[in-house]
């Protein structure tokens, strides 16, 4: 189900930690370059088919997702295809869920009537208008809602539609593999003596 | 000692509808795999009744949709009620109730944490005095008596370990050497040293080599909640029920949920009544019956199985069934280190330490427990939960976060006792009914202050640990009352009298005599957090008498 009770941590402020680049999971060679292959395949001529959603609810997931795990230099939701999976998701094992989904989308899009009215649907609003929206919305049942389906769209398995490539997985540094051999860390291929 | 390869025994017999067997046992997980393999190969014939599916392990796949979010191999969270006290009303879904449906039960799933208790465990009432408004009391039997039956779990099952400074003592050594430490073992042993504790290797029901015809451990990840593909997790679908099922005198029956024992006018049970896939009714007749269906759903169907001669529920004189439910405390403290520790990779816990694992009157409270080195990093539960509470938990910094925190994090947790209260318990709901029409679990639990005091204690010392081995931040799951429960104990506790307890020391019903149970339930005490060991050897021990008994006409 999309809920967030799994989801052990309220929405507070930012952490300040500063973090060396270094520290970064994933080759960024090897990301950007896959962000470049998502970009070409977004640009391909035959737009795609939705299960359940409409061309503009897809479109509005999809922002709303975008928010959620940014791309920056680095492929987020959006190369990983979350939208896919959320569609996929409400056509098939969260059926339960569409109602409410599709009562907090339109809540949403009347959200962005009133504050901005005449501009149309929250995909069509400026980026900083999307993220002023949403960070009013955080505590929202339908924000909560969008949060779980788009982290559970990222890192889960490719094959409910989302994580395309595995580009969430690549992205913190998490492989499935099923057999690995010691050493497995830092920490232990030092104890080992085998590493550094 | 039983040591004897495990031959593929399927396909294994199936008995005619209405045939009387000798035993019927309820449940095929930790304790139900052993009890029926151990009748089988004495010579009785025995049909497990399971509730869920046979999966084999090869189907078991790293699918954390599948196992989290949709319950598949689960109990139904719709399925149970939850309130803090009797005054309160029972309302669905406010705890989770954590066991699984199918052939192995939560012997499949289980992280296979595999600790012995220890002397202390059985004789803590005597040892340390009344505890005032709980029912913490002895065991009838010892760590001496049941000491026989860990050694040959372990040896039979295959459980890879090394004795540490506080282990109690042993027949024999562990059958395998420890798996290799991870980067959180390192760390944990550290920064426990650093503070003049004694770390030592997990024991862990998982094969460091290959053991009994079966794979060693190919360090895939994903063992807690998961089933093991490889078949290196030492579960009963691995291990005994193939050898039950090699008998040709053991039927394993999946689909089968068992809504009543039935009874006759003499007071003696003559088998059970259940539902298959396709809620079908069926009665199997036995001469005996075994319940192995873990410490709430054993009690559940007592509590269901009334009569004209048993109208509070079946074995149930005493008015304790239900009673005593224990969870086990749980605390969680994390930090995160400069480099990738990279704990997706391998078993769950590879360092342990027992230093607190008695009760301390200088602590102020009861309780005691012990601590591990985990990983919690499945990738979207890690996304979902496993950063910082003050990090920020979606957008650009949330997204920088997660790259810089998921391989460099690790957990240390606390596992503590649970004292057993009679005001916690399993009863029926008297309005919500499960997916088969039959009365929801209805759960009244509320953690006792010094549990609590406990989790708080070794949670403190969960971030002196990982301040001492260097993490560069560390942060802590709040200590409350109950949200999860996947131990459940205590709620047909054993015991001498027929007054305060349910089953005897050889886990024969005092009320019925030819009834008998050997799961959670059967636990007096709680122990410190990880059941399973004590369970499974309950179960060896049970298992022989048993069939001493029978043998002797005397069931």
């Amino acid at each position: 189900m999309f809920d967030d009770a799994l989801s052990r941590r309220a929405f507070l402020t930012v952490s300040g930690a500063a973090v060396a680049s270094a520290w970064l999971a994933a080759d960024p060679d090897e990301l950007r370059a896959s962000l470049a292959h998502a970009a070409r395949a977004r640009e391909a001529p035959c737009a795609p088919a939705w299960e359940f959603f409409t061309a503009e609810q897809a479109a509005d997931v999809e922002a709303i997702a975008a928010q959620i795990v940014p791309t920056d230099d680095t492929p987020g939701a959006r190369e990983a295809r979350v939208v896919s999976f959320v569609d996929h998701s409400l056509a098939t094992w969260a059926v339960p869920q569409r109602e409410p989904f599709i009562q907090g989308l339109d809540g949403l899009n009347g959200d962005v009537e009133k504050r901005w009215p005449g501009t149309g649907r929250f995909a069509s609003l400026p980026p900083e208008r999307q993220l002023e929206l949403l960070r009013a919305q955080e505590q929202t049942p339908f924000f909560r809602q969008m949060r779980f389906a788009t982290l559970v769209g990222m890192f889960s398995l490719p094959s409910y539609g989302g994580n395309a490539g595995k580009l969430g997985w690549r992205l913190i540094g998490f492989e499935d593999r099923y057999v690995w051999q010691p050493p497995f860390g830092d920490y232990d291929a030092e104890a080992a003596g085998r590493g550094h | 000692m039983g040591t004897e390869a495990v031959r593929p025994g399927r396909p294994a017999i199936r008995f005619r509808p209405g045939a009387t067997v000798d035993f019927v046992v309820v449940g095929s997980g930790a304790a139900g795999g052993i009890m029926a393999k151990e009748l089988a190969t004495a010579g009785f014939t025995v049909v497990v009744l399971e509730q869920g599916p046979r999966v084999e392990a090869e189907q078991f796949e790293h699918d954390e949709i599948k196992t989290f979010f949709q319950s598949a191999l689960q109990n139904n969270p719709a399925g149970f009620t939850f309130r803090r006290t009797e005054a309160d009303a029972a309302r669905p879904g406010r705890i989770q109730l954590l066991y699984h449906r199918l052939v192995g039960g939560g012997s499949v799933m289980f992280t296979a944490n595999y600790w012995r208790f220890r002397e202390i465990d059985f004789a803590e009432r005597s040892r340390l005095g009344e505890v005032a408004g709980t029912g913490l009391a002895d065991w009838p039997i010892t760590y001496r008596d049941l000491e026989p039956y860990y050694t040959r779990a372990e040896w039979e099952l295959g459980v890879s370990g090394v004795p540490g400074l506080f282990d109690p003592p042993r027949s024999r050594r562990y059958p395998l050497p420890p798996l290799p430490v991870k980067s959180s073992g390192v760390l944990f042993e550290r920064g426990a040293r650093a503070l003049g504790l004694h770390p030592q290797p997990s024991p862990l029901a998982i094969l460091s080599r290959p053991y009994h015809g079966r794979r060693a451990c190919q360090h895939c990840g994903y063992c807690l909640a998961f089933g093991c593909e490889f078949g290196a997790k030492s579960s009963t679908l691995v291990t005994v029920i193939p050898l039950a099922e090699a008998t040709g005198r053991c039927e394993i029956r999946a689909d089968s949920y068992v809504r009543k024992i039935e009874v006759d006018d003499r007071g003696r049970v003559t088998g059970a009544t259940y539902l298959d896939a396709d809620k079908r009714e069926h009665f199997q007749p036995a001469r005996a019956v075994v319940l192995c269906c873990n410490g709430a759903e054993t009690p559940r169907l007592l509590l269901m199985s009334t009569s004209s001669l048993f109208p509070n529920g079946l074995a149930n004189s005493s008015g304790v069934v239900g009673k005593y439910l224990m969870f086990n405390g749980l605390s969680s403290a994390s930090g995160v280190f400069e480099r990738p520790l990279n704990e997706f990779k391998s078993v769950m816990a590879t360092r342990v330490l027992y230093d607190f694992y008695d009760s301390d009157p200088r602590r102020g409270f009861y309780g005691g427990g012990a601590l591990d080195a985990r990983a919690f990093v499945y990738p979207t539960l890690f996304a979902l939960g496993g950063l910082p509470h003050d990090a920020p938990s979606w957008g650009a910094e949330y997204k920088r976060m997660l790259r810089e925190y998921y391989t460099r994090t690790m957990n240390v947790d606390g596992h503590s006792t649970s004292l057993p209260l009679e005001t916690n318990s399993i009863s029926l709901d008297p309005e919500v009914k499960d997916a088969w029409g039959l009365p929801a679990l209805r759960v009244t639990y509320r953690d006792h202050p010094d549990d609590l005091a406990m989790m708080r204690f070794l949670q403190d010392k969960a971030v002196e640990i990982l301040e001492a081995a260097g993490a560069r931040q560390t942060w802590r799951q709040p200590v409350q009352e109950a949200t999860l429960a996947a131990h459940l104990l205590g709620t047909c506790r054993m015991g001498n009298d027929p007054r305060t307890s349910v089953v005897d020391q050889y886990h024969r019903t005092h009320d019925v005599r030819n009834l008998f149970i050997c799961d959670g339930s059967s636990l007096v005490t709680g122990g410190r957090g990880q059941p399973t060991c004590t369970i499974q050897a309950l179960a060896y021990r049970a298992g022989e008498h048993i069939a001493a008994l029978a043998r002797r006409g005397e069931i």
